[in-house]
């Protein structure tokens, strides 16, 4: 039987041990179904899940909701939307008890003498140019000024086929504001015209987004295998999809053969009653769904699948530091 | 000496009792954790009962709460989920299984 500390010398077993007890037991909220863009492709509203469920107004229940949700298990809160910052009484609920991470479009500041160290990924669709395309406008200008050098937030960089070729550019302006950045790849649910992936554009991208984690080590949070299974779909030779994926919510779950999947994850509207199917939108086809958390997930809990040889392993290894380090579990 | 003797009889025989016990469970946990989690290369008899089960093997409480079902099927013990944690080695986990049957009788 292969053992990990047959397979690794002593640094990467010392790096294995630091995260191999963490425990991580996130869940996904909706906090509001509003926001204050109307980014094409964004699966929130392409799919209509704005509409599922009117939004529970009552602060007091979001605290009470977070208590039961601690109870359950959960040991990490992410927030998305709709825009978290459109409601901070909200956000704040799930920080004053739980480690908390919080997505957000960065037009709204969030103040740090409320939340003075919580995690915020600040979303970024490409250049200038494509922002303004899919976004309505350059969100860089604003949501840099606003978190420049902070140490808890970090750019979600969302590649799109015509970043192709430009994403040092980008990665360049993160770095020189002082901030780091996670790459992950747009899933064009309402299929933008000239936004969907073809095969060897998925093929460059991976190569692109390598080379920028050797460009930009300090700046780039990532790892080379992650690129690979997100740009492939692809794992150990196993494909993603419906009956491969970890982020599909518990009780709904009725998958038979049950996968390798995130204990007690619910992703819930902001009703704080009815549950979404996973971490992204029901409609999306699961066969070239992109999504950045689902795919690092999946590498995650198949651990002891990645205990047959050293690279392996290390593979393994080098995706869960990268999500700790995305969720704070340990330093940068 | 007679009394002694006396007295010292029935703790013996507990004694070696609870070894065996706690042996055929070692190795029936060792079954149940490779036929559960189709691990290669590795017999109950050969299973290292000391192996840490997390920082060796690559548990995770997927894989435990797994067990735990197979488990309270056959030795009729529910595992509590804060317990997993602290259920790092085969052994450690057939001691618990028999200190919550004991407690049970």
């Amino acid at each position: 039987m292969k053992t990990v500390s047959s397979l690794l010398d002593e640094p990467w077993y010392e790096r294995y041990k630091n995260i191999s007890k963490l425990n991580i037991r996130s869940s996904i909220y909706d906090v509001t179904n509003r926001c204050n863009l109307r980014c094409k492709g964004c699966f929130f509203f392409s799919s209509g899940e704005h509409e599922v469920a009117a939004e529970e107004n009552d602060v007091g229940k979001w605290h009470a909701f977070v208590t039961k949700e601690m109870d359950r298990g959960v040991n990490l809160a992410i927030l998305i939307g709709g825009e978290p910052t459109l409601c901070l009484d909200r956000v704040e609920a799930f920080y004053k008890k739980l480690p908390t991470f919080c997505a957000t479009n960065g037009l709204i500041k969030v103040p740090r003498d409320r939340f003075p160290d919580m995690m915020v990924g600040i979303s970024l669709w490409g250049d200038a140019e494509d922002e303004t395309i899919l976004r309505g406008k350059d969100t860089f200008k604003i949501s840099s000024a606003n978190y420049a050098g902070d140490p808890h937030a970090y750019y979600l960089y969302t590649i799109t086929p015509k970043q192709l070729g430009k994403t040092e550019k980008i990665i360049g302006k993160i770095r020189d504001v002082g901030l780091k950045v996670h790459m992950q790849l747009l899933s064009n649910d309402e299929k933008v015209d000239g936004f969907s992936w073809q095969p060897e554009e998925l093929i460059a991208v991976r190569a692109e987004m390598d080379s920028m984690l050797d460009a930009y080590p300090e700046t780039v949070i990532s790892s080379k295998y992650y690129h690979e299974v997100i740009t492939t779909g692809k794992m150990l030779g196993r494909s993603f999809g419906w009956m491969e994926c970890p982020s599909v919510t518990e009780p709904l779950d009725k998958r038979n053969p049950r996968p390798k999947r995130l204990i007690s994850f619910i992703r819930w509207s902001s009703e704080l009653q009815t549950m979404h199917r996973c971490c992204t939108s029901e409609t999306r086809d699961c066969s070239t769904c992109k999504d950045g958390a689902a795919h690092m997930s999946w590498v995650m809990v198949n651990k002891r699948a990645h205990i047959k040889t050293t690279k392996d392993l290390q593979n393994w290894i080098e995706v869960y530091e990268m999500f700790a380090k995305l969720y704070q579990f340990i330093p940068w | 000496m007679f009394v002694p003797a006396k007295c010292n009889s029935p703790k013996t025989k507990k004694h070696e009792f609870m070894s065996n016990d706690i042996k055929q469970t070692i190795t029936r946990i060792a079954e149940i954790i490779i036929n559960e989690l189709k691990l290669e290369d590795v017999t109950p008899e050969t299973f290292n009962p000391d192996l840490d089960l997390i920082d060796e093997v690559g548990v995770d409480s997927m894989d435990l709460a797994t067990v735990a079902l197979v488990l309270r099927d056959e030795y009729g013990i529910r595992i509590d989920e804060d317990d997993y944690p602290k259920l790092t080695s085969v052994r450690i986990i057939a001691q618990y299984i028999l200190d919550k049957q004991n407690s049970k009788e």
